[in-house]
C-alpha cells in the first residue's frame, strides 16, 4: 500500500472507529444507566436522590430481598430455565443426530419441521400453544407446565442448530474409523461421537437457559396469574404502573444470572477445548455459542 | 444468528404438515356446545332472584389454614388491611390481578386463575358469573356485618336476597384533572364533557380502557342517557365520538389515570371511577399539595357499587366469608378505604363523615357519592351478547388506532 | 440403496414428535378455532375438529370487516414501522458489521464481545432502560429540556416505538451481518481495485451482490419478530396512535371474549409471513448458487 492509501484507510478507519464505539455506547449506557439507579435511595428511577442498598435488602418491605412476590417472580424464572434446558438439551442433541442422518424424503420433513420454529414470530407459536392448551390438549394446566412445554418447544431449534454445527465440524472420520475396528452404528455413536460432542452439549445448556430466562411473550401467553410470574413478566407489568427501583435492581440480578451462565459456559468450553486438544480457546467457545466466528 | 445457518441451507414451501383428520376425532368430536340456558340479568325495574345449584357451606365451621387466594383489581386492598388480616387468623394472602371483568371471566372458566374470593365484580359480570357455575352461595352466620352494609344495597336488583355477593365500594363516573392546570369553571360552563374533546389537552389526556363506561361518557355528552342500548345508530354515533376524540386528544387509554395525573404526566382523564381520584392522594410526589387533584362530577352520569362473590370450587370458603366480614367492619373499611380512595358501601360511611372527619378533603368533595347522586345516576346493567358485540365493535375501532 | 439404520430414525423420533404435537398441532388447532363457531353466551371459541365442516364463510367475513375497518391502520402502521425499523437497522447495523469483518484488526474480538454483549441483556430491560430515560423526568427528556426540546416522549409517538424497534433488535442485526460479511472472500475485492475499480465501485458491484443472499436473510430475521412484536409499543406508548397488529392479537386473544377473531389475526399473520419467508428463501438460495460458482 502506498503512504497516500494508507492515509485513506487510515481516515476511514476513524469514522468507522466513531461508529463502532457511538453504538456500544448507546447500546450499553441506557443499561448501565437503569443498574445505577437501583442504588437510588429515594423512590424514583428517574431522579437521583442519594446512594443506597434499600432497594436491594435494607428496605424491610419492598427490597428485593424482603418482598416475597419479587423473590418468588427470581425462583420461577430459574426452576423454568432450569428445567427447560434440562428436557430441551437431550431431546435437541437426539433430533440433530439422527435428523442430519437421514435421507430421503423424510429428511426433508425433518428439516422443515425443526427449522419452522426459528422463523415463527414467538407472538404466534404462543397465541397457537395458548388456544391449543385450552382448547385441545386442556389436561395441561396454564401455568409453570404449560409455560416449560412451550419453551421447550421454542428452544428445541436452536439446539438442534448448535448441535448440528458441531457435527458438521467433527466429521464423520471417527466414527467411521470406530466402525472399521467393529464397533456398531450404536457403539460407535456412544463411545465416540457423544463424548466429543461436549462442547455443543455446553453450549446448548447455556445458550437455553439464557434465553429462557428472558423470554417474555411465550410465557406471558401461557401464564396463569401469580404463581407462574417469571422476571420479564414482572417488569412488563410492573413498567406500566408506580414500580421502585427495586424493579432496576431485579432487572440487573436477571442480566448478572444470564451473564454469569454465559461467563461460565465460555470458560468450561474454552477449558474443555485446551484439554482435549481442540484448537481455539476462548475464541472457539465464543463461536460455539454465537455462531459467529470471531 | 443461529437462524442464519438454517435460511442459508434451506428452502421451505409453504405447504406444511398435514394431518389426517382422523388423528383428532377422537380428541374433539363434534362442535356443539350447549349453552346453560341463557343469561339471568335483573334490572332496577325487574330484581331478579338468581338460581342456586349448591349449597352454602355448613354453619359453625373453623377457619382453614394456609393461604386465602383473591383476585382483585389492582391497589384495590390497603396492604397494612391484607397484614391485619393476616396476623388476625394466621394465614397468608396472595392476591391475582386483572384489569378487566372480560378476561377475568375467560380465565376463570378455563381454570387459570382459581381464587378463592374474586373482589371489585360488578353486575354487569355476574350474570355470567353465574351462568358458567363459578360462584357459591354465601352462609351469612359468617358475615355478621353483613348488617353494616347501605340499607339500599342488601337486596340489591342483580342478586335479590344478597344470595352470592356482598357490596365492597360504591362510585361513580367522571372527570379527573390536574386543578393546578385546568381551570373548574370550565366544566360548569356548557356541556362539561366537551371538556375531553378539547384540543388544548392533546398529548396530556387519557381515556379510561373500559369500554362500557367509555363508550356511555360519548353517548352521555351527545345527550343519550341509555347506558344499555342496543340501537346501532345511537353506538355508531358514540364511537365516531369518541375517534373524534382520538383524533384530537391523542390519549392514553389504560386504567393508570390515578397514578399518572399525580405524577404530572397526564392533566385530564376520562371517564375515571370517582374513587380513583382519591387514591390518587396516595401518588402525590413529596411536596405537592392534594389540592391540585379535582374531580368533574356530571349531572348525567354511572353510578355503580361492585362486590365480594366466593368461588365455588374454593378450597378456604370459611376464611373468605371471614374476609369479607373483616372488610364490612366500619373501621377496617375505613382504614382501607385510606388507602383505596374508593367509597366502603356501608351505612355509616356517609359523605358528610368522610368529609368531617377531614379523611376527604374539601377540594374533592364531588368524588364522594351521596345517596342522591347514586340513586340519580344510570346503572350499567349485563347485555345480551349479540348487544355486547355491537359494543365491543366500537370499541374494537376506537382502539385500533 | 443401502436399508436406513433404524438407529437414526429412532434419534429423531422423541424430537419429531415433540415438534408435531407442540408445534404443528397448534396451528391446526388455530385453524379450527378460527373456522369454528362461537357459543352464543360466552362467546367462547368452539373449535371445529373436522376440517370438512370448517366455516369459510364466517372466517371470511370476519377478516374482511376487520381488515378493511378498523385494522386496515393498524395492519398498515405495523408495516410502516417494522420496514422504517428495519432501514434505520441497517443504516446502523451494516457499517458496524463491516467494520468489524473488514477492518477491526488487532481488536477484534474485544469489539465482537462489546457488541454481543446487547444481545445479552434482557429485552424487557433494555425497554426499562428507555422507559426511565424518556418519562418526563428522565435523564434523556431533561437533556432536551436544555437544547429546548420539550417533547413527550412516551405520549403515543411513534418516533419513540420505531427508535425502541431499532434499539432492541439491532443487536440481531449485526451479529448475521457479521457473520456473513467475515465469510466473504476478500481477495474477491482486492481483485477488484488490482484491475482498476475505484473503493466505491469495488463496494457497489463486488461487495454487495456477494453479500446480498446474506443480507436478505439477516432482515427478514428481524422483519418477522418485528411484525409480531407487541411489547415495544406496549412499554413505550399506550396509545391508540401507535397499536401495531401483536396488540390487536394479544387484546382479542387475553383481554377479550373474541378469541376466535385472535386466532383469525393469527393465522392472516402467519400465512402473510410464510408466504413472505418463502419468498425471500427461494431469492436466497438463488443467490447462494451463484456465489458459490
Amino acid at each position: 500500500m502506498t503512504a497516500l492509501q494508507s492515509q485513506k484507510t487510515r481516515r476511514k478507519f476513524s469514522t468507522l472507529h466513531v461508529i463502532i464505539w457511538g453504538y456500544i455506547i448507546w447500546s450499553l449506557v441506557p443499561v448501565i444507566i437503569a443498574v445505577a439507579y437501583s442504588f437510588n435511595d429515594g423512590r424514583s428511577r428517574t431522579v437521583w436522590q442519594g446512594f443506597s442498598f434499600r432497594w436491594w435488602f435494607s428496605d424491610p418491605n419492598a427490597s428485593l430481598w424482603h418482598d416475597d412476590s419479587l423473590r418468588n417472580t427470581i425462583s420461577n424464572s430459574l426452576i423454568l430455565s432450569f428445567s427447560t434446558m434440562l428436557i430441551v438439551t437431550p431431546l435437541g442433541i437426539t433430533l440433530a443426530i439422527g435428523a442430519q442422518r437421514i435421507i430421503g424424503r423424510k429428511s426433508k420433513v425433518v428439516q422443515s419441521l425443526t427449522a419452522a420454529p426459528l422463523i415463527t414470530p414467538e407472538i404466534v407459536v404462543g397465541a397457537a400453544l395458548l388456544l391449543t392448551f385450552t382448547q385441545l390438549f386442556t389436561m395441561i394446566p396454564l401455568g409453570y407446565t404449560a409455560q416449560l412445554l412451550g419453551n421447550v418447544t421454542f428452544s428445541l431449534s436452536s439446539v438442534v442448530v448448535i448441535v448440528r454445527a458441531r457435527l458438521v465440524s467433527i466429521g464423520s472420520s471417527f466414527e467411521e474409523a470406530a466402525r472399521d475396528l467393529g464397533a456398531t452404528r450404536f457403539q460407535a455413536l456412544r463411545y465416540v461421537l457423544m463424548p466429543m460432542l461436549w462442547p455443543a452439549v455446553m453450549a446448548s445448556l447455556v445458550v437455553v437457559f439464557a434465553t429462557v430466562i428472558d423470554d417474555f411473550v411465550i410465557t406471558s401467553f401461557l401464564s396463569s396469574g401469580v404463581g407462574s410470574e417469571t422476571v420479564p413478566l414482572r417488569i412488563y407489568s410492573s413498567v406500566k404502573g408506580g414500580a421502585t427501583p427495586a424493579l432496576n435492581a431485579l432487572a440487573t440480578l436477571l442480566v448478572l444470572t444470564s451473564f454469569t451462565v454465559l461467563i461460565l459456559g465460555l470458560f468450561g468450553l474454552s477449558f474443555w477445548r485446551k484439554r482435549h486438544g481442540e484448537p481455539g480457546g476462548l475464541r472457539a467457545a465464543l463461536s460455539d455459542i454465537t455462531q459467529a466466528d470471531a | 444468528m443461529l437462524r442464519r445457518d438454517f435460511l442459508r441451507n434451506l428452502v421451505i414451501t409453504t405447504g406444511g404438515v398435514t394431518l389426517g383428520a382422523s388423528f383428532l376425532a377422537s380428541c374433539g368430536g363434534s362442535s356443539s356446545t350447549s349453552t346453560s340456558g341463557g343469561l339471568i340479568i335483573g334490572t332496577p325495574d325487574k330484581p331478579v332472584k338468581l338460581p342456586v345449584t349448591t349449597d352454602a357451606i355448613a354453619d359453625g365451621l373453623a377457619e382453614e389454614t394456609g393461604t386465602l387466594e383473591i383476585l382483585s383489581w389492582a391497589d384495590y386492598q390497603n396492604p397494612e388491611s391484607i397484614a391485619a388480616f393476616e396476623s388476625k387468623f394466621g394465614v397468608k394472602v396472595s392476591i391475582s390481578i386483572y384489569d378487566s371483568e372480560e378476561a377475568a371471566i375467560v380465565k376463570l372458566r378455563n381454570g387459570t386463575f382459581n381464587p378463592d374470593l374474586i373482589l371489585g365484580m360488578t353486575d354487569t359480570a355476574l350474570a355470567r358469573l353465574v351462568a358458567a357455575d363459578l360462584l357459591q352461595p354465601l352462609n351469612k352466620s359468617y358475615i355478621p356485618n353483613f348488617g353494616n352494609v347501605i340499607s339500599g344495597l342488601q337486596n340489591p336488583y342483580y342478586d335479590q336476597e344478597s344470595q352470592y355477593t356482598v357490596p365492597y365500594v360504591v362510585y361513580g363516573n367522571g372527570i379527573g384533572y390536574r386543578r393546578d392546570r385546568i381551570d373548574p369553571e370550565i366544566f360548569t360552563s356548557g356541556n362539561g364533557y366537551d371538556v375531553m374533546w378539547d384540543a388544548k389537552y392533546s398529548g396530556k389526556a387519557a381515556v379510561l380502557d373500559s369500554y362500557r363506561d367509555s363508550i356511555s361518557m360519548a353517548m352521555f355528552r351527545a345527550g343519550k342517557n341509555d347506558v344499555n342500548t342496543g340501537d346501532a345508530d345511537v353506538l355508531a354515533q358514540a364511537g365516531a365520538d369518541l375517534i373524534a376524540l382520538r383524533g384530537t386528544l391523542n390519549p392514553k387509554v389504560d386504567i393508570l389515570s390515578y397514578q399518572e395525573i399525580p405524577a404530572g404526566n397526564r392533566d385530564i382523564a376520562g371517564p375515571m371511577w370517582s374513587g380513583d381520584i382519591l387514591s390518587a392522594l396516595m401518588y402525590l410526589p413529596e411536596g405537592t399539595s392534594a389540592d391540585v387533584l379535582g374531580f368533574w362530577y356530571p349531572e348525567n352520569t354511572i353510578t355503580a357499587n361492585d362486590f365480594f362473590c366466593i368461588t365455588k370450587k374454593s378450597k378456604a370458603p370459611v376464611l373468605a366469608h371471614r374476609f369479607i366480614d373483616y372488610m364490612s367492619d366500619t373501621d377496617n373499611a375505613l382504614v382501607n378505604r385510606s388507602y383505596v380512595g374508593y367509597q366502603p358501601a356501608l351505612e355509616s360511611i356517609t359523605a358528610e363523615m368522610l368529609l368531617s372527619t377531614g379523611a376527604v378533603s374539601e377540594s374533592l368533595v364531588d368524588a364522594l357519592i351521596t345517596p342522591e347522586r347514586y340513586a340519580s345516576g344510570q346503572r350499567l346493567i349485563a347485555l345480551e351478547p349479540a348487544v355486547d358485540q355491537l359494543w365491543l365493535d366500537q370499541w374494537t375501532a376506537f382502539t385500533a388506532g | 440403496m443401502t436399508k436406513q439404520p433404524r438407529l437414526w430414525a429412532g434419534l429423531a423420533l422423541p424430537g419429531s414428535v415433540w415438534l408435531i404435537a407442540l408445534f404443528a398441532v397448534p396451528f391446526y388447532a388455530v385453524a379450527c378455532i378460527a373456522f369454528g363457531t362461537i357459543d352464543p353466551i360466552f362467546r367462547d371459541a368452539v373449535p371445529q375438529w373436522n376440517p370438512l365442516n370448517w366455516n369459510f364463510v364466517q372466517a371470511q367475513e370476519i377478516l374482511q370487516s376487520l381488515i378493511n375497518g378498523p385494522l386496515q391502520g393498524v395492519i398498515l402502521r405495523t408495516i410502516i414501522y417494522v420496514v422504517s425499523a428495519m432501514s434505520i437497522s441497517f443504516l446502523i447495523g451494516f457499517p458496524i458489521a463491516y467494520f468489524l469483518a473488514r477492518h477491526a484488526g488487532k481488536r477484534k474480538l474485544l469489539m465482537l464481545v462489546l457488541i454481543i454483549v446487547p444481545f445479552w441483556v434482557n429485552y424487557l430491560m433494555r425497554m426499562l432502560a428507555w422507559v426511565n430515560l424518556l418519562s418526563p423526568s428522565g435523564l434523556f427528556s431533561r437533556y432536551m429540556n436544555f437544547f429546548g426540546v420539550h417533547y413527550n416522549w412516551l405520549d403515543g409517538s411513534p418516533i419513540t416505538v420505531i427508535l425502541g424497534l431499532v434499539y432492541g433488535y439491532v443487536p440481531f442485526l449485526i451479529l448475521p451481518l457479521y457473520a456473513t460479511l467475515d465469510r466473504l472472500d476478500w481477495r474477491l475485492i482486492e481483485a477488484a481495485r488490482d484491475l482498476g475499480a475505484s473503493s466505491r465501485d469495488a463496494f457497489r458491484l463486488v461487495t454487495v451482490p456477494l453479500a446480498r443472499a446474506g443480507l436478505v436473510a439477516a432482515g427478514v430475521l428481524i422483519a418477522l419478530p418485528m411484525f409480531g412484536d407487541y411489547y415495544t409499543n406496549d412499554l413505550l406508548s399506550r396509545s391508540p396512535s401507535t397499536e401495531m397488529l401483536g396488540n390487536q392479537i394479544d387484546f382479542f386473544l387475553n383481554s377479550s371474549t373474541q378469541p376466535q377473531r385472535g386466532a383469525l389475526l393469527v393465522l392472516a399473520m402467519s400465512a402473510i409471513l410464510v408466504v413472505a419467508m418463502s419468498f425471500y428463501l427461494r431469492s436466497t438460495n438463488k443467490q447462494a448458487k451463484q456465489t458459490l460458482r
